[in-house]
């Protein structure tokens, strides 16, 4: 059975605060040829409500084909608290995680890294190497493996 | 405190004056005695005078009853000495008129009384016994006898008041004497006190001024504390601030260059679009060549203003990096270690060999004192240092960079003189702050340079100095302490 995440029905649940860089974001992993949905929510909360549902215990998620793409500088809460979050969840923990983002701080990656992020890429400033990366990440999507469904 | 010297003149003024009256009183008690002793000396003689008009006179009742010449031996030299001893006297009492006068009486007494006996004794001479009989038996020679004894005894009488008033004058003198010295040793003795007294005092204010100024100076050692904390707090909080700006002027920076280039991505589709729709309305109204220049213009309209705003993306860019450059390097922990800085300048000598060949410049390194520091940021300011002497070099004097050091007390100083453009002294300041540039703009730069080079100079504990002329070369001075302190990484 391939579980490619281009290959199947995944969903990439992007919590991305700033909508421009949403929508540059969508646009150039669409330009790697990933044609996978992807859900944008620009809060941590309304992320986390849509990740863990009414609930707040995933429950809603089990067994769902999710990738999750992360920004850690969010208006109401860090990304890192979701990280930890998502990743100490019963259902959700399998979720790959990918944390896209500005800093680039050292001790920052490495509490990433700690709570269980799969991928850790900084943001480059310059925006043709922005480009550039999100497309690499999208070309890096189409080749990775999903844990297959329980 | 002032008192001291005052005490001590005093005391010593007291000294002075018993030294002085001990001196003068001394003097005193030896005329004193000199004067005892010259009065005894005078009653001595008188009393001799007395006794030899005795022993003359016994020589001539010697001579009366036997009329032998043996006795006029006795009693010839007794005259002579009596004379004699009166002179004596008179001249030693020269100065006392009342025995001058006693003395012309006792002289005259005695003159009076050789003259009965040498009379009497002639008599007998002559063989008149009897007649020398009656003399004596007259009585005259006992009278004249009695009178000069009366008028010596009375003048050694008066002798003897004048001994015993000069005995209680020596003695007076001797008592001032020790009075004096007793007093001035009692006033000695209370200077001395009080003086010591004075001096506890002093050393007890002295002790307790001390106190307070270790106690101001604690005081200060924590106000500096505190206030160091402070800076270096305040300094963190500048660094997370231009951290944090930085980070997040960079998102919206992200979004226009990201949507400028979508923009030109699709301007590709709109000028086709365009060109088509114009070139369909052109075929309609037969005028081709005038709608292909307008799209024209228009493209390169377009295409101009994206160039402007790619190039100021560009720069603000390039300015945003620079900060976050600068706000990472300010919170790089340093690693101090003993620096050979001679090495270090090689290094980067070496680094920069091929520019320098190029430009035909001289680099020249002398020996340069070993530096305890962070041996990165020095690499950073000196290569710094030196890439701005590369670039701001004048164009008709071949480039010379020379790079010198010495020790001061606990500073190593170093030095990088060029003999390129110079600064103008208006802008000795300004070129070492952020994005601030000087002089002709023909080198890139984003003017973060020497601003950077200060901070981390500033950071390891150094200080710097610019001096230079325009068109006469600049000399950037690095001085740093030798020992790395604790506070260098703190502080700044």
């Amino acid at each position: 059975m391939n579980s490619k995440l281009s290959e199947r029905p995944v969903e990439i649940v992007m919590i991305e605060d700033d909508d421009g860089h949403a929508r540059l974001i969508e646009k150039n992993i669409r330009r790697a040829g990933v044609n996978n949905p992807i859900t944008p929510f620009a809060s941590g909360t309304e992320g986390i409500n849509y990740l863990f549902g009414a609930d707040g215990s995933g429950l809603v998620n089990k067994g769902r084909p999710l990738l999750v793409l992360l920004d850690l500088n969010l208006p109401d809460m860090t990304g890192v608290e979701i990280l930890g979050r998502i990743k100490t969840n019963e259902h959700l923990k399998r979720i790959p995680v990918v944390v896209l983002t500005t800093t680039d701080d050292a001790i920052e990656i490495q509490r990433c890294y700690d709570l269980g992020c799969n991928v850790y890429i900084t943001k480059p400033v310059n925006y043709d190497s922005f480009a550039h990366a999100i497309r690499q990440l999208g070309l890096f999507f189409s080749v990775i493996q999903v844990p297959a469904p329980d | 405190m002032r008192l001291q010297p005052i005490l001590l003149g005093i005391g010593f003024a007291i000294l002075i004056g018993m030294s002085g009256a001990t001196a003068w009183l001394v003097q005193h008690a030896t005329e004193d005695a000199r004067l005892v002793n010259h009065s005894v000396v005078v009653q001595g003689k008188l009393s001799n005078v007395l006794l030899n008009v005795r022993r003359a006179e016994s020589g001539q009742r010697g001579y009366l009853f036997t009329a032998r010449p043996a006795y006029l031996e006795d009693f010839t030299p007794a005259e002579t000495l009596a004379t004699q001893l009166v002179a004596e006297v008179r001249a030693l009492t020269a100065d006392n008129p009342l025995r001058q006068r006693e003395l012309d009486q006792i002289a005259a007494s005695i003159a009076a009384k050789f003259a009965e006996m040498k009379r009497v004794m002639a008599f007998r001479a002559a063989g008149e016994e009897e007649r020398a009989r009656v003399e004596v038996l007259a009585g005259q020679g006992r009278r004249l006898m009695n009178t000069v004894r009366e008028q010596i005894d009375a003048a050694i009488a008066d002798e003897a008041q004048l001994l015993n008033e000069r005995g209680l004058q020596s003695r007076n003198t001797d008592q001032l004497l020790l009075a004096v010295t007793l007093l001035g040793a009692a006033f000695i003795i209370i200077i001395g006190a009080v003086s010591i007294s004075l001096v506890q005092r002093s050393t007890r204010k002295a002790e307790i001024a001390r106190q307070e100024l270790e106690g101001t100076n604690n005081n200060l050692e924590r106000i500096v504390q505190f206030r160091t904390a402070d800076l270096t707090e305040a300094n963190n909080e500048i660094q997370r601030f231009a951290y944090i700006v930085s980070h997040d002027l960079r998102s919206p920076l992200v979004n226009i260059m990201g949507f400028t280039s979508e923009l030109e991505t699709l301007r590709a589709d709109i000028f086709d679009r365009i060109a088509t729709l114009t070139a369909e309305i052109a075929a309609l109204n037969g005028q081709a060549a005038e709608a292909e220049s307008k799209t024209e213009q228009l493209g390169a309209d377009f295409d101009e203003a994206i160039r402007f705003i790619k190039s100021s993306i560009g720069n603000m860019d390039r300015l945003i990096n620079a900060v976050l450059k600068l706000s990472r390097e300010g919170r790089r922990q340093f690693h101090p270690q003993t620096v050979d800085m001679r090495a270090l300048l090689d290094q980067i000598a070496q680094t920069v060999s091929h520019r320098t060949m190029e430009l035909g410049a001289r680099l020249d390194i002398d020996a340069l004192p070993q530096v305890e520091s962070d041996q990165l940021a020095l690499e950073q300011i000196f290569a710094n240092l030196i890439d701005n002497a590369l670039k701001y070099r004048r164009s008709d004097v071949p480039l010379h960079i020379r790079v010198h050091g010495r020790v001061n007390a606990n500073q190593a100083i170093y030095e990088v003189e060029d003999n390129g453009r110079g600064i103008d002294a208006g802008d000795h300041q300004r070129v070492f702050e952020l994005f601030r540039r000087s002089g002709k703009q023909d080198s890139p730069g984003e003017g973060i340079g020497l601003a950077h080079v200060r901070a981390l100079v500033r950071r390891l504990g150094g200080t710097m100095e610019l001096k230079s002329e325009l068109g006469q070369g600049s000399t950037f001075t690095v001085i740093l302490p030798l020992q790395w302190s604790v506070n260098a990484r703190n502080a700044a």
